[in-house]
């Protein structure tokens, strides 16, 4: 008692009057330090994540089929989709899921993906074009016809011309012989006079023309990836609800549909030029970037200068006409040339961006359609379904989706909801009750099948892997005719209103089922007591948790952590040598101190009980005071939280801002690491000590 | 004086060599050495520089064994012990008085005089209190009791260190050179104060010296030459044999 209160002193004394103490402990409080806010905001983040994973797409648990070859992965894997058995009746699965008292809901799923082409402008004007036509020898022609086919051909025409204003730019770029004299001449002939005044002759032979021998001299519209989730949309939209609906409308209870994710809607489907100049206002506004600094901005600027294609080739000549008049008037010239006009006009700095980004959108945005597809629009999706052959799917867009505090987050973002009908149909997994009833429809309303040649071209010309690929036609919407020329794809009107029940939106296959949990906490067993009831009643399935059924991303907090865990562990070896080796000299220093206590009567135990007693009261007493720190740097961060400044982070967030906190468990395994730490690099200074001599006591020292 | 002879002795030498092997080089510190120290004795030891004066009380006091011969301390020959038992052996019947004093810094006048009782578990708060004040009280430094050692002059430490020494009540104490660091007035008040305690307690006294008039206080000189026993005088003429001595240089 006596003697431990003198150890105590003798420690608590040296503590602060030996300078390499004060080096240990400065090493063990931001060692300390470190783990408390380290340890904590990962955990922080660990949790926010599980929000984001949990609240968007993954539930708690996924159910999958035991049968599967890889391992679920919601955002994707490395190799692309993975390769999942299927369930074969979600209806059988469900009611014994929902038999565990702490499943809450399960909902069915299945994710894919497929690449959507926009098409090329011109093809896309011409189908239009040859529509017209079209509806002109099925009825006549009626002046409101006349005028709707001669306003589309001017449109065609000043394409054409803005064709070969591009071929003439690139000449003088290109050397002469990479010039395919061919489509020059192709070019030349589709600018004269004579072709347009002949036009109506043969109007079938001239869009031929148009179609084989100008049209693809345009490079192709983008390819787009895309990913969808096929789900029961109701029952989706009751479980998950961070969800809400931003533009149109959700889909109808039973019926096939689509609800595009917002982040995806505009960030890939948005005119390019539009959403140049809103990512620059963001940055201008959010982050105080400025155009005249960040180089990113000035790119952006670069690109809506020099990029008008996009927008010129949109414009008829009246729409050309009028934005000509309004930019004019804008920008105070008479610049004839709508391409000068808008090159000028998006040249934007820091001085006018706020103005002219206020302009665009009231002065030109009218004139153009904004997105590559409206709400309404049907998306046909062409696919390969599981047995390899090809699906051409048609489904209506009712609206744009996000979920709550994700609405910057490129990974939630990308995941666009479906029908589980569509689905199914896409995957080839629809039951023959369904099929055959499909065939009917498509029979009734009297379409010609899909033209898969077509289809299988754009398939294999892409080289896409596993893939699926699907053709957009975009904002044709209002005359519904046009699909029937648009590349072969389906319409299926009959098949958009056909309303499904819940039992034959069940009855079906999924690939796998989400799981929300009554009391969260109790996961794992929840989890563990599933997996045991689903061998013992035959049912080949797989359990795993949002974590794990997040893929890489689920386990992007574990690396950081085993990153972070690293870190410490390298921090924590180097302070083990460096408190080692004062430890030494320290205990070199007190030899005399050592020896004479030795001599007066103390033992060797009484000796290494100092030493460690004087370690681990350091390791204490700057453990603590980092924990404090620690503790008052997170309950700042706490209440004021951490921004997101970068989108990707908002999906670890769960939210703009991470709110961390402070668990005790930080708190207690920081110390335990501390103490551990400096007890062991203590060991062998303290043995050196209990090996000092009595006859130590008495040198003189030099 | 006498009375005390016809006790044993605390301290028997007998025939003890002392080598020490720096390398291959063996020296011989000690070369046959015998010497009877019996309680309440006051003996000064005294000889020339490398003479083993420091060796034979390291031998003494247990912190070094023997190359041969028998050194028995309070009954007991130090041979064979063990490590702790040598240390339990230092802790009760041994006090030490180190030349350059060996107070532990970071504690007080009053905890370093305590430390030993510490290590002895044998009293209790209040006792240790007492036994403490009263050692402070005989070598003057009551009010000094809650300083630090940095803080007292050179005299002052060593009388820190005395009270240290006989806190335990030893039957014995080592001092080698007590006095050299101090000047010669504060050197005689410390031999003074030991010749006190000899006389008040009864506590055997064994210190080497070269001081002359130190020595005058002991009721023997054991006098070494070269590590061996010369002889064993009175104070008065060991004061005559060294003035000899050094007449004859
Ligand atoms: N640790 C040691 N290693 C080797 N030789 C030693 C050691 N200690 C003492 N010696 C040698 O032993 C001999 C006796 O030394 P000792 O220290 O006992 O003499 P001393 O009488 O105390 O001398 P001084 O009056 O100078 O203190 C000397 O020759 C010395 O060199
Ligand atoms: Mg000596």
């Amino acid at each position: 008692m006596g003697q431990l209160r003198l150890l105590m002193q003798v420690a608590f004394r040296n503590l602060f009057t030996s300078k390499i103490n004060i080096l240990i402990g400065g090493i063990i409080f931001f060692g300390t330090l470190l783990v408390v806010v380290g340890g904590a905001l990962l955990d922080s983040m660990d949790s926010a994540m599980s929000r984001s994973i949990i609240g968007s797409v993954a539930g708690h648990l996924q159910v999958y089929s035991d049968d599967s070859k890889e391992e679920l992965s919601l955002y994707g894997g490395m190799g692309g989709e993975p390769d999942l058995a299927v369930l074969d009746d979600f209806s059988r699965i469900k009611p014994f899921l929902e038999k565990h008292p702490n499943v809450k809901t399960v909902v069915p799923m299945g994710t894919s993906g497929a690449l959507i082409s926009s098409g090329n402008t011109v093809d896309l004007t011409l189908a239009r074009l040859r529509d017209l036509y079209k509806k002109r020898a099925e009825e006549g022609e009626s002046p409101a016809l006349r005028a709707n086919i001669d306003s589309v051909k001017s449109h065609v025409r000043q394409m054409v011309s803005l064709m070969e204003e591009q071929r003439n730019k690139s000449r003088e770029l290109l050397s002469s012989a990479a010039v395919d004299p061919q489509e020059a001449e192709a070019l030349a002939r589709a600018r004269t006079d004579a072709f347009w005044d002949t036009f109506e002759n043969d109007p079938f032979a001239a869009l031929e023309f148009l179609e084989n021998r100008i049209a693809p001299q345009l490079p192709d519209g983008d390819l787009l990836d895309m990913r969808y989730v096929g789900t029961d949309l109701d029952s989706f939209q009751r479980t998950f609800d961070r969800m809400e609906i931003v533009d149109g409308q959700p889909v109808p209870q039973g019926k096939r549909g689509m609800l595009l994710s917002k982040f995806y809607y505009e960030n890939f489907l948005k005119l390019k030029t539009a959403l140049r100049l809103d990512n620059i206002k963001q940055e201008k506004d959010l982050n105080q970037k400025r155009i005249d600094a960040d180089p990113q901005l000035q790119r952006w600027v670069k690109e809506n200068q020099t990029q008008t294609r996009e927008i010129l080739f949109q414009l008829d000549p009246i729409k050309t006409r009028q934005a000509v008049e309004r930019l004019q008037k804008v920008l105070g010239n008479q610049e004839p040339s709508l391409e000068k006009l808008l090159s000028e006009f998006l040249t934007t700095t820091d001085d006018n961006f706020d103005t002219r980004y206020q302009q665009f959108y009231a002065e030109l945005a009218p004139l153009l359609d904004l997105y590559r597809m409206r709400m309404g629009d049907n998306l046909t999706i062409t696919a390969f379904t599981r047995t390899g052959y090809v699906q051409s799917v048609n489904v209506k867009i009712y609206g744009t989706y996000q979920f709550k505090g994700l609405e910057k987050s490129a990974m939630a973002g990308v995941i666009n909801l479906m029908d589980l009908m569509s689905f199914r149909e896409l995957y080839g997994y629809l039951s023959p009750d369904r099929k055959a009833e499909i065939a009917e429809l498509q029979k009734n309303s009297g379409l010609k099948a899909v033209d898969r040649a077509n289809a299988e071209d754009a398939l294999f010309g892409e080289e896409s892997g596993n893939s699926l690929v699907a053709e957009a036609t975009p904002g044709l919407i209002e005359d519904a005719k046009a699909f029937e020329g648009a590349l072969g794809a389906l319409r299926r009107d009959d098949l958009a209103a056909r309303v499904y029940s819940q039992q034959e939106i069940e009855q079906g296959v999924a690939l796998s089922a989400a799981i929300i949990l009554k009391d969260p906490e109790q996961l794992q067993q929840t989890m563990e007591e599933l997996k045991q009831s689903a061998t013992a009643a035959g049912l080949k399935l797989r359990v795993v948790s949002w974590q794990q059924a997040a893929g890489l991303i689920g386990q992007f907090v574990l690396m950081a952590k085993l990153v972070l865990y690293f870190a410490v562990f390298i921090i924590f070896i180097v302070a083990l040598v460096i408190i080692n080796n004062a430890m030494m000299m320290a205990t070199l220093q007190r030899v005399r101190e050592v020896g004479t206590m030795r001599a007066i009567g103390a033992q060797r135990s009484f000796i290494l009980s100092m030493v460690l007693v004087e370690t681990v009261l350091l390791g204490f007493v700057f453990g603590a005071g980092g924990a404090l720190l620690g503790s008052g740097i997170m309950s700042a961060l706490g209440s004021a939280g951490i921004p997101a400044g970068n989108e990707a982070l908002y999906f670890f967030f769960s939210g703009p801002r991470l709110y961390p906190s402070l668990s005790a468990g930080n708190l207690i395994a920081a110390f335990v690491i501390v103490l551990l730490v400096s007890a062991i690099s203590t060991l062998y200074p303290a043995f050196l000590a209990t090996r000092v001599s009595p006859l130590q006591a008495m040198q003189t020292d030099e | 004086m006498n009375a005390a002879v016809a006790q044993s002795p605390i301290v028997s030498i007998t025939n003890v060599t002392k080598d020490y092997t720096l390398g291959k080089v063996v020296v011989p510190a000690l070369r046959g050495v015998d010497l009877q120290v019996h309680p309440g004795e006051f003996i000064s030891i005294a000889g020339p520089s490398g003479s083993g004066k420091t060796t034979l009380l390291n031998l003494i006091g247990c912190v070094d064994t023997a190359t041969s011969g028998v050194v028995s301390v309070a009954g007991q020959d130090t041979k064979q012990l063990t490590e702790r038992q040598l240390t339990h052996l230092r802790l009760h019947t041994i006090g030490f008085i180190f030349q350059s004093f060996n107070l532990v810094s970071v504690l007080s006048v009053f905890q370093n005089v305590e430390f030993p009782l510490l290590l002895q578990r044998k009293l209790d708060k209040n006792q240790r209190k007492e036994r403490v004040n009263q050692l402070l009280e005989q070598v003057g430094l009551a009010d000094h009791a809650k300083h630090r050692p940095n803080e007292l002059s050179g005299g002052q430490r060593q009388r820190v260190a005395v009270a240290r020494a006989l806190v335990t009540r030893p039957q014995l104490v080592l001092a080698d050179e007590p006095t050299a660091n101090l000047d010669s007035v504060t050197g005689q008040n410390i031999i003074d104060l030991m010749k006190e305690l000899n006389q008040k307690e009864g506590t055997t006294f064994i210190f080497s010296t070269h001081d002359a008039k130190v020595m005058s206080h002991a009721n023997a000189v054991v006098r070494l030459a070269d590590g061996k026993f010369l002889d064993r005088l009175t104070p008065s003429e060991a004061k005559r044999a060294m003035a000899a001595g050094a007449e004859g240089h």
